[in-house]
């Protein structure tokens, strides 16, 4: 017999690591079956049905109260994002033009280590 | 060392002590971590060079005097963010590369907008990684390029390198990467050709939540959460381990919606055809064999990944045409692969020493 003293912190750790291991087998079995798949994309698929209405019926509920939609406001966002894309390539395509102009310099101008490092010249891991 | 015999009785004295200690420590960091927000991720400094519709460029600030000749391109999962590769100082794969002279790019991703619902393999594999790729090339001066891709993000490179055989492609690195769809066993029974009806979802929904996809990784291993925060309570005194599973849980909770067509073509392409593992993957209509690949690889597989179970991931050495390449193998799960105590000990050197020798 071992004089070792009881550990219940020890113990309930233990039980807790078994249980993990047991519920997930047993799910991992009860998952993989063709029966699981059903019920899961019967329930699922009732489900995003149920979402597609309730998005149609908010959807005309905020046009009756003259309100933007989130989808209408998404593509507000959109457009501005747009926009602000259309003028970062301006900006590159100015930066290329005229490199010397200091405003329109890019974040990361500052200058670069040089590229001639090999696996022998820096420090070792 | 030592402090003297003790009786058992002494020791569960001392243990009781202990517990009670630890009782009233939970009770005060309890309250602090309800009231506290999550420690900051993704910190290694950066600048973002592109950025269009779902991607986002980023180019890490050098860290190293000298830095190799061919720059390194990250291609991250769609599903999540990534900064799991940069979670912390000194636990952080993308700074462990700059200090080691690598010039680093992360291709990450933004959730898709619902007009972007539309986007698809095409946009991923011949526009977005192409344009990332062009970017780095203006950006370093250099036409040679690196790949690494996590997880989908291997997929996508694998895609991307599989349909630009002539391209910049000069090495490339996947992570814990699926080619053999039929072996995602529980994912298959989930999205079963005989039950699941994509179309209907895509069309329902457009862009696939992300609660979905959390979801379904938590059904591979339902107890594990509850499981976990017991654990987190038992170790609420500890602010290192707290400190810890609130990064983890944050990244592993911040799931992406995926794009409807993508999501569609996944599902039909990948889990019902499998059709990168037979061979016929194509690309808007450009064929995707991984058997044209010419390009040294490193596969990076994780023996107990309950994501991408090793199945899955294992055929890509097999179905590679490159002739220089590797599989390595490490003890742990598809996260602590990239960012566990046994990654920064063991894959991270290994990696160096595999991607620095090809990167001058």
């Amino acid at each position: 017999m071992s004089d070792k003293p009881v550990d219940p912190m020890a113990m309930f750790n233990q039980m807790l690591g078994q249980f993990e291991q047991g519920f997930n087998a047993m799910a991992t079995k009860a998952m993989g079956t063709e029966d699981f798949a059903k019920v899961m994309n019967t329930v699922g698929g009732a489900s995003v049905g149920a979402k597609k209405s309730m998005g149609d019926m908010m959807e005309r509920y905020l046009a009756t109260m003259n309100l933007p939609s989130r989808q209408e406001l998404t593509h507000i966002g959109e457009r501005l994002q747009a926009v602000e894309a259309r003028l970062n390539e301006i900006i590159a395509i100015l930066h290329r033009a005229h490199p010397e102009v200091g405003g329109l310099a890019k974040p990361t101008a500052a200058p670069r280590p040089p590229r001639t490092r090999t696996p022998s010249s820096g420090p070792k891991a | 060392m030592s402090a003297g015999p003790s009786g058992p009785a002494e020791d569960i004295g001392a243990r009781l002590r202990d517990e009670v200690q630890r009782a009233i420590q939970r009770s005060i960091k309890g309250v602090e971590y309800i009231a506290s927000s999550a420690p900051p991720v993704g910190t290694t400094p950066k600048d973002v060079i592109y950025a269009r519709g779902p991607m986002n460029l980023y180019h890490y600030r050098p860290l190293a005097d000298e830095i190799y000749r061919i720059p390194l391109l990250v291609v991250m999962a769609t599903t999540n963010r990534g900064y799991v590769l940069d979670m912390a100082p000194g636990q952080s794969f993308i700074e462990f590369l700059l200090k080691r002279g690598y010039d680093v790019f992360m291709l990450d991703w933004n959730a898709p907008r619902p007009e972007e619902k539309g986007l698809a393999f095409e946009d991923y594999v011949l526009d977005f990684i192409p344009t990332a790729v062009k970017c780095v090339q203006e950006d370093t001066g250099e036409t040679d390029i690196n790949l690494c891709g996590y997880c989908f993000g291997g997929v996508l490179s694998l895609l991307y390198a599989a349909t630009h055989a002539r391209g910049a492609l000069k090495n490339l690195v996947c992570f814990t990467t699926p080619v053999d769809f039929r072996e995602m066993t529980l994912f298959q029974n989930f999205s079963s050709r005989k039950h699941f009806d994509v179309d209907h979802l895509v069309d329902g929904v457009g862009n696939v939540p992300p609660e979905l996809i959390f979801a379904s990784f938590e059904m591979l291993r339902p107890a594990t959460r509850a499981v976990s925060q017991v654990h987190l309570w038992e170790n609420i005194w500890n602010d290192e381990y707290v400190k810890s599973y609130r990064m983890f849980d944050r990244w592993a909770t911040d799931t992406l919606p995926l794009a409807g067509e993508y999501f569609r073509q996944t599902t039909k392409r990948l889990m019902w055809e499998n059709a990168l593992y037979n061979g016929t993957m194509t690309v808007g209509g450009r064929k995707a064999d991984i058997a044209k690949i010419t390009a040294p690889v490193l596969h990076v597989v994780a023996e107990h990944d309950h994501i991408i179970p090793y199945g899955a991931s294992r055929p890509l050495i097999e179905k590679i045409g490159s002739a220089d390449k590797e599989e390595v193998m490490l003890k742990g799960g598809h996260i602590s692969v990239v960012a566990g105590p046994n990654a920064v000990k063991r894959l991270w050197p290994k990696l160096d020493n595999w991607l620095g020798e090809r990167s001058t």
